[in-house]
C-alpha cells in the first residue's frame, strides 16, 4: 500500500519547474501515463515470480524499413543560418528499451526515457523508469494494447496482424514512451524548440499519423517548434548519403531537400533538411515540422544555434537525453538483481550455442 | 561476499555496500563441502570493476562539470540496486591458513569452492583461540577492532629478537613500556638504554605517585648516579670501550694493556695511576699520545671514578632485578655521543660478563635508536652471539633503515606502527615473518597507538591493535618554544 502512495507522490511531483517567463507546465495536463507504466510493470513482474531467468542484455536499435516513390534532391544553395541570442528554451526527449533477460515464457525488459531542457543557461532534466516488464506471448497484446488505449485512444483489438512480435515489444514500448513524452513537451512548453530524436515521419506502427500529427499542432498552438534530428538516415542522392554530400560552404547552415514522397500508409510530417551547424565534418538530416511557415523554421533553427552547445552539430540537449535514458551496464546488472531479489527469480545459465558450437569463431548470440 | 578469484596466495572477494570490512580484518572463506576452510586477512580493498561505472559517473557531470539538476521517477525503486552495484568492493586478502577440524595448517594450495563457499568475518578472539594464543604469562597489548583484548604471551617475547618502529609520535616507546612493565611484573631482568629519558617515570603513576614497579626500576644516569670505579672493571671491559668507543689502535691498546698489568699487580688501578702512569711509560712518542688521549676521554666523560663509594654498581642493581624483576634504565639523555658509547660499551660488556658466568640468567634488552651508540660490530653479535647469552634484545626505531636487514630477517616478532614513507616501508618489508603487501597496505592506514603485530607471539596472524593506555609519568617529553608556561 505505501509503495503504491509513493508512485503516486512522485507522479504527482511530475511538473517542470515552472518561471513566471514561460509559464510551464500546465497543472491539468495528464501526467498519468507513469502511473500506468508502473502499474502494467508491477502486474506483469507479479506473475514471473519463482521462474527462472538466463541474464543476458540486448539494446535494441530502430530499424527503417520506409520505402519512397521519388529520389530525393538536395536544393543547389544553402541556407546560411546566423545564430539568434534571444533566450528560448530548448528541450529534448528520448527513450530507450533493454532486453536485461529471458524466462521460460518471455522476456524482462526494461524502458527509461528522459526529458531534457535548457533553459537560462543551465540544462535540468527528468527521467521516468526504468520500468521493467515482463512481456510473454500472452500478456503482450495486453500490455501493449492497454498502453496505448490509456495514453492516446489507441487499440489494435481489431488490428491483430499489426500486434508487434515479442521481439519488438521493448521497441514498441519505448515508442509509446517517447510520444507521451513528447506529448507532454509539446503541451507543457511555450515559444520554444522541441527536439525529437529521429524523423517526422508517420504511419509506422511507433508513429500513427494522427498522433504525431496531434504532437506537431499541439506544439505549434504552444508556438513551439518541432525540430527531429535523425543520427543515421538512409537518404541518398545518387548512391551517397545526403549527410554526406554536402558543397564546401562555411557552417552553419542547412540544406533544403525536395522531390521525397513515402508510400502510403507512410506520410512525412516533415520537411527534410540537411543540418551543419559546427566546423567538424557532421551533418545530419533535420525534419521540421511542415506546417511551420519557412521564415519560422529558419528563425528557430537560428535560435537553436544561438541557444545551444552544438558540438559536432548535434545539439547537446538531445546528446543528454540520449545520455541520461541509456543503460549503462551497471544498471542492467542493477536491474537483474532487482528482478532476482524483488520476483524471486532463479538465475540460470544456459549455455550460448553458438559459443558451444562455433567456439572462438563465435559472434555471440543472435536471433535468428 | 562472495569469492572471486585466488592467485597464489591472494584471494580476491566481492563485497556488497552492506558488508563492511576493513583492512586488517580477518575471514573464513568456508567450503562445507570440503569440510575445510581458508583463514585470509584483509590487506586491501578496493572498488570492484563494475562495467558501465565510468559511463554512470560521467553522466551525472555533463553540466560544464556541476552536477546536473534533475528529477529521477524511479517507481520500481531501481536506484538502490544500481548503487548497490556501484558500491560494491573489491576485497583483497592474503591467505593466513587454512582450517580443519579446528586444527590450523599454515597451507594454502586448496581451491574452496567459488560458489558453494560462505564467507563471513572471523572474530579475533576466535582466531586467537583457534591459533591458540595464549599462554601462562598474558600480557595485554590493547583492544582489537572488534573491541576484543590482544593478549600475547611474555614466553614468546624470551629468547626473541623483537622490533618496535614507525614514525615519530605513533606509540611506540609507549608499547615499549607497556612490554617492559609487564616483562618486570613477571620477575624478568629489563636492561633499558634510555635515549631520552622517558622510561625513568616507569615506576610511577601520572599523578605522579608511586606505583607497583616503584622499587623494581632503577634509574642510572652516567655521571651522576651511575659511575664506574677502574678496579670494578676486567681489562677487556675497558678495552673495549677504548677500542670501540674511542677508536684506540691495536700497537696502543696493547701498550695499554701493559699499563694495565702492571697497575694491577701494584694494586693501583685507579685513575690517577693510570695518569701518572702514560706520561712515563716506555713506548713510542705517539703511542703515548694516543692513549694520554684516550685517558682524557675517560676523564672527562666523568663515568669513572677512583671513589668506590660513588660508583654504582650495576651488577648490583642487576642482581636486584634478578631476584624480584627489574628494570635497570640507564639515562643518555644528556650524554654526549661519545660518552654514550663509552656507557653503552660498559653495560654490554658487563652484561655479558654477567651473563657468561651465570650470575644472570637472561636479560631483555630494550634499546631505543641503537645506531646512535651500537658499534656496526654489534648487531650481528646481538642477534648471534649475544642472544645464546641470554641478552634478547627490543630494538625501538623510528627509522627503519638504521638497522640492518639481517635484523629485519631473523626478527621474530615486529610491532608496527604507522609509516606513510615508501621507502620505511620497503625496508620493514624485508622482515621473514610477514609478506611485504601485508606490511605496506595496512601499515601505511595505521592510526596513531595502533600497531600492526606480526611474528610468533601472534603465532603469525598479523593483527592490528590499539595499545592500551598506561598509567604512568610521562617523561622525556619535548621541550616546545610556543608551549604555554602556565
Amino acid at each position: 500500500m505505501a509503495y503504491w502512495l509513493l508512485v503516486n507522490h512522485l507522479i504527482e511531483q511530475y511538473t517542470i519547474t515552472t518561471t513566471p517567463k514561460y509559464n510551464f507546465p500546465q497543472p491539468t495536463i495528464d501526467t498519468t501515463l507513469p502511473q500506468r507504466f508502473t502499474e502494467l510493470s508491477l502486474y506483469s513482474l507479479r506473475h514471473v515470480r519463482n521462474q527462472h531467468i538466463q541474464l543476458n542484455h540486448q539494446g535494441f536499435q530502430q530499424l527503417n524499413n520506409i520505402e519512397f516513390v521519388n529520389s530525393i534532391q538536395l536544393k543547389p544553395q544553402p541556407i546560411p543560418l546566423n545564430p539568434r541570442r534571444e533566450p528560448c528554451i530548448v528541450a529534448a526527449v528520448d527513450t530507450s528499451s533493454m532486453k536485461i533477460g529471458e524466462t521460460a515464457t518471455g522476456m524482462l525488459v526494461a524502458v527509461r526515457g528522459a526529458t531534457v531542457w535548457k533553459q537560462t543557461q543551465k540544462y535540468r532534466y527528468t527521467r521516468l523508469g526504468p520500468f521493467i516488464f515482463h512481456i510473454t506471448e500472452e500478456n503482450k497484446r495486453e500490455v501493449y494494447d492497454t498502453l496505448q488505449r490509456a495514453y492516446f485512444g489507441l487499440s489494435n483489438s481489431n488490428g491483430h496482424q499489426n500486434m508487434p512480435g515479442i521481439m519488438q515489444m521493448p521497441m514498441r514500448i519505448a515508442s509509446l514512451l517517447e510520444r507521451w513524452l513528447q506529448t507532454m513537451l509539446s503541451r507543457t512548453i511555450n515559444k520554444g524548440l522541441i527536439l525529437f530524436d529521429g524523423s517526422l515521419t508517420s504511419g509506422t506502427s511507433d508513429t500513427p499519423i494522427h498522433l504525431m500529427r496531434e504532437i506537431l499542432a499541439t506544439a505549434r498552438k504552444k508556438e513551439n517548434v518541432v525540430l527531429a534530428f535523425s543520427k543515421m538516415t538512409n537518404l541518398r542522392i545518387n548512391g551517397h548519403l545526403i549527410t554526406d554530400v554536402l558543397p564546401e560552404h562555411r557552417p552553419p547552415y542547412l540544406f533544403e531537400t525536395h522531390g521525397l514522397n513515402a508510400k502510403p500508409p507512410i506520410l512525412l510530417l516533415g520537411d527534410i533538411y540537411v543540418a551543419r551547424f559546427s566546423k567538424e565534418k557532421y551533418a545530419f538530416r533535420l525534419d521540421i515540422d511542415r506546417e511551420t511557415p519557412f521564415p519560422d523554421r529558419i528563425k528557430a533553427v537560428e535560435k537553436l544555434i544561438g541557444n545551444e552547445l552544438l558540438s559536432q552539430s548535434y545539439p547537446e540537449t538531445l546528446r543528454l537525453a540520449h545520455i541520461l535514458c541509456t543503460f549503462t551496464a551497471n544498471e542492467v546488472i542493477a536491474m537483474q538483481h532487482f528482478a532476482v531479489r524483488k520476483c524471486g527469480l532463479s538465475i540460470v545459465e544456459r549455455p550460448d550455442m553458438h559459443k558451444v558450437l562455433f567456439g572462438p569463431f563465435s559472434k555471440g548470440e543472435c536471433y535468428a | 561476499m562472495k569469492l572471486y578469484r585466488k592467485e597464489g596466495n591472494i584471494v580476491q572477494i566481492l563485497s556488497f555496500p552492506n558488508e563492511t570490512v576493513e583492512k586488517g580484518d580477518y575471514l573464513l572463506v568456508e567450503d562445507a563441502e570440503a569440510r575445510r576452510g581458508l583463514i585470509v586477512q584483509v590487506i586491501d580493498v578496493q572498488f570492484a570493476s563494475v562495467p558501465g561505472v565510468l559511463e554512470e559517473l560521467l553522466r551525472t557531470l555533463p553540466d560544464g562539470g556541476e552536477v546536473m539538476q534533475g528529477e529521477d521517477f524511479d517507481p520500481l525503486e531501481i536506484a538502490p540496486h544500481i548503487t548497490y552495484i556501484q558500491d560494491a568492493s573489491l576485497v583483497v586478502c592474503k591467505i593466513r591458513a587454512t582450517m580443519e577440524n579446528d586444527n590450523l595448517t599454515p597451507s594454502s594450495s586448496w581451491l574452496p569452492s567459488r560458489s558453494q563457499s560462505t564467507i563471513k568475518k572471523l572474530a579475533i578472539p576466535t582466531l586467537l583461540k583457534l591459533a591458540r594464543v595464549d599462554g601462562k604469562l598474558p600480557i595485554v597489548l590493547g583492544g582489537t577492532k572488534d573491541s576484543s583484548l590482544l593478549t600475547i604471551d611474555a614466553s614468546l617475547l624470551d629468547g626473541r629478537l623483537n622490533i618496535i618502529t614507525g614514525k615519530k609520535e605513533t606509540g611506540k616507546s609507549h608499547l615499549s613500556k607497556l612490554l617492559m612493565a609487564n616483562l618486570v611484573g613477571y620477575g624478568a631482568t629489563v636492561v633499558v638504554f634510555d635515549l631520552n629519558g622517558e622510561y625513568s617515570g616507569l615506576g610511577m603513576s601520572s599523578d605522579g605517585k608511586r606505583n607497583a614497579n616503584h622499587d623494581k626500576i632503577h634509574v642510572l644516569t652516567p655521571s651522576q648516579n651511575f659511575k664506574v670505579a677502574l678496579r670494578q672493571l676486567n681489562l677487556h671491559v675497558l678495552l673495549g670501550i677504548l677500542i670501540h668507543a674511542l677508536h684506540l689502535p691495536g700497537t696502543s691498546a696493547r701498550e695499554f694493556r701493559r699499563i694495565w698489568q702492571s697497575l694491577k699487580e701494584k694494586d693501583k688501578l685507579t685513575l690517577h695511576e693510570l695518569g701518572e702512569a702514560i706520561p712515563v711509560w716506555q713506548c713510542n712518542l705517539h703511542v703515548r699520545d694516543a692513549l694520554f688521549s684516550r685517558y682524557h676521554s675517560l676523564i672527562n666523560s666523568a663515568f669513572f671514578t677512583d671513589n668506590v663509594a660513588e660508583a654504582t654498581l650495576l651488577e648490583e642493581c642487576l642482581l636486584k632485578a634478578k631476584e624480584q624483576g627489574g628494570a635497570v634504565v640507564i639515562n643518555l639523555r644528556n650524554t654526549s655521543a661519545i660518552d654514550r658509547q663509552i656507557v653503552v660499551e660498559y653495560v654490554l660488556g658487563k652484561l655479558v660478563e654477567s651473563l657468561t658466568s651465570w650470575k644472570l640468567k637472561a636479560v631483555f634488552l630494550f634499546a631505543e635508536e641503537a645506531h646512535l651508540y651500537l658499534r656496526e660490530t654489534y648487531w650481528d653479535d646481538i642477534v648471534t652471539r649475544m642472544r645464546h647469552f641470554g641478552i634478547f634484545t627490543t630494538f625501538i626505531t623510528n627509522q627503519p633503515d638504521t638497522i640492518r636487514e639481517n635484523i629485519y630477517r631473523q626478527a621474530d616478532n615486529i610491532f608496527l606502527f604507522n609509516f606513510t614513507n615508501e621507502h620505511d616501508l620497503d625496508t620493514v618489508s624485508r622482515a621473514a615473518r610477514i609478506d611485504a603487501e601485508t606490511v605496506k597496505s595496512i601499515a601505511r592506514d595505521l592510526p596513531p597507538h595502533h600497531c600492526l603485530t606480526l611474528g610468533k607471539v601472534v603465532k603469525d596472524f598479523p593483527m592490528v591493535v590499539k595499545v592500551k593506555a598506561l598509567d604512568i609519568k610521562t617523561m622525556g617529553e619535548t621541550r616546545l618554544f610556543f608551549k604555554n608556561d602556565n
